[in-house]
């Protein structure tokens, strides 16, 4: 064996030096002069198994220890994801795999993401009616049907107020404020009523009768509600008030059609004059009845023809 | 398909053909680089999971059910109202949902068994989801009540968990793939 064999076996021996040191001891072993064996290839040894953790004891369910008759609202006070160890039915919930049965409660996520109504079942809400009663004032005596509502309270502030799932709770639109007023209830004359309406233009439904004032300008709904009723104010007393200059209102202006004074009525009275014969006060006002409502209502198959047959009679061919 | 070509031959043949188009480049001689391209796939792979030979990869009724699922035999994990008509905060509301997500598994390291559910209501958010039962219960109920304490102040809401707890992770698999 060459020098660096017999190098490498000596390194590889485990107990080589011992049994050098050994042999040079004063005291030897016999057993010790055995040549220990050379593990080439290296046996796998058995697993190191690891430390058997305590295992907690699986409780059983909670629905087990509950009487029967328990009070559930409080089980399940709240809007509270479902839990299977606390609701005492079975439920089961999915699409089941090929040969399995549907899902059950037990590590069901589904079950858990959807909005359960646990919380409100009935004997709870009879529960908190009850609480909420006495909350409650009776509707008050002289207000019973909408007429009298109206003769009471003609006009109608409403907001609406915004929720959202976030930590903030402003929203924009809150502000916003609207007025509905009817303007039987403001009771204006001719005048008044034809500068309100010249005053408010589009805020005003002819169908209803209405009108309507939506304030957003402020930041808050409070400032909206006392712009609303300023706004209300101003345009009652601009209404009622005349100035000057409306007397300069000519016929161009007229909100309405007025036969009195029309050229239709000039016209009318030159015919009777024409013939020299009185005006009969019948054929007349029939005749400026049916031209106001073309002028007004505008033209209609019935109202056109009711003007065909007043002016028959007008000129006298009927 | 496109050409490129040599910055010598644009500036050669930039006056004469100005206003023409670049096929007329592609003259007999014209030394032009082509790529040629097929049609694409169009293969939807999201959410899904490749088949295994020996059927051996567990899959929870969440992964066994493809986005396309949704609203079908699949809900949503996160419900709140931005994304309503003027639902207000939505991006916000995303971004606090993915950090929640996060926090929550690395919280619970290695314990959830499903995703975690974002339930807000108000202004309380309700975080939901199934855990293993590896922990003692009162390490259990020190990490509940930490990040109920920590989440809050970080998205200024009241947070509230409710968690499941199942004894082990294979009561969780739907089917075998």
């Amino acid at each position: 064996m060459s020098k660096i064999m017999l190098r490498q076996v000596y390194r590889g021996v485990q107990g080589f030096r011992l049994h050098t040191a050994a042999s040079l001891a004063s005291e030897i072993n016999p057993a010790e002069e055995e040549f220990r064996t050379l593990e080439l290839k290296t046996v796998r040894q058995e697993k190191r198994t690891m430390r058997d953790r305590k295992k907690t004891p699986i409780l059983p369910p909670r629905y087990k220890r509950q009487k029967l008759d328990q009070n559930w609202g409080n089980v399940w006070p709240t809007a509270r994801t479902f839990h299977p160890a606390t609701v005492p039915f079975p439920v089961r919930q999915g699409y089941p795999a090929t040969g399995q049965p549907t899902p059950d409660k037990w590590g069901n996520a589904e079950l858990m993401k959807i909005p359960n109504f646990l919380h409100l079942t009935p004997p709870v809400i009879k529960q908190q009616c009850e609480v909420l009663k006495k909350f409650c004032t009776p509707w008050p005596v002289g207000l019973e049907t909408p007429a009298k509502q109206d003769k009471h309270f003609p006009a109608t502030v409403s907001t609406s107020s915004y929720l959202h799932s976030s930590p903030s709770l402003r929203d924009d639109r809150a502000r916003i404020v609207t007025m509905k007023v009817s303007l039987k209830s403001l009771e204006l004359d001719d005048h008044g009523r034809d500068k309100l309406l010249r005053l408010v233009k589009d805020h005003h439904d002819p169908k209803t009768d209405t009108l309507t004032l939506v304030a957003d300008r402020c930041p808050l709904s409070t400032q909206n509600r006392d712009y609303c009723t300023y706004l209300l104010t101003v345009l009652y007393t601009e209404a009622m008030k005349t100035e000057p200059w409306e007397h300069e209102k000519n016929v161009a202006d007229y909100e309405r059609y007025v036969w009195e004074g029309s050229r239709s009525e000039a016209a009318a009275r030159a015919l009777f004059n024409a013939r020299d014969d009185s005006p009969s006060e019948d054929v007349l006002t029939e005749y400026a009845k049916v031209v106001t409502e073309l002028h007004n209502e505008g033209e209609d198959d019935s109202s056109v023809s009711r003007y065909r047959e007043s002016v028959l009679k007008l000129v006298g061919l009927t | 398909m496109s050409a490129v070509l040599r910055e010598g031959r644009v500036i050669l043949f930039g006056r004469s053909c100005f206003s023409q188009n670049v096929a007329n480049f592609l003259m007999p001689g014209s030394s032009v680089r082509n790529l040629s391209t097929t049609a694409a796939v169009q293969k939807v792979q999201s959410g899904r999971y490749k088949v295994t030979r020996d059927r051996s990869r567990p899959l929870t009724y969440e992964m066994a059910n493809q986005p396309c699922q949704i609203a079908h035999r699949k809900s949503w994990n996160s419900w709140n109202t931005t994304t309503l008509y003027e639902g207000l905060r939505e991006p916000e509301t995303v971004m606090d949902d993915v950090f929640i997500r996060k926090f929550m598994t690395g919280t619970w390291h290695n314990l959830f068994v499903s995703e975690v559910i974002i339930k807000r209501q108000h202004n309380m958010i309700r975080i939901a989801g199934i855990v293993q039962q590896k922990l003692a219960a009162r390490k259990m109920y020190f990490l509940i009540g930490y990040c109920e304490e920590l989440l809050s102040y970080w998205l200024k809401c009241p947070v509230k968990l409710e968690l499941q707890i199942v004894s082990d992770k294979k009561d969780v698999i739907y089917k075998y793939i």
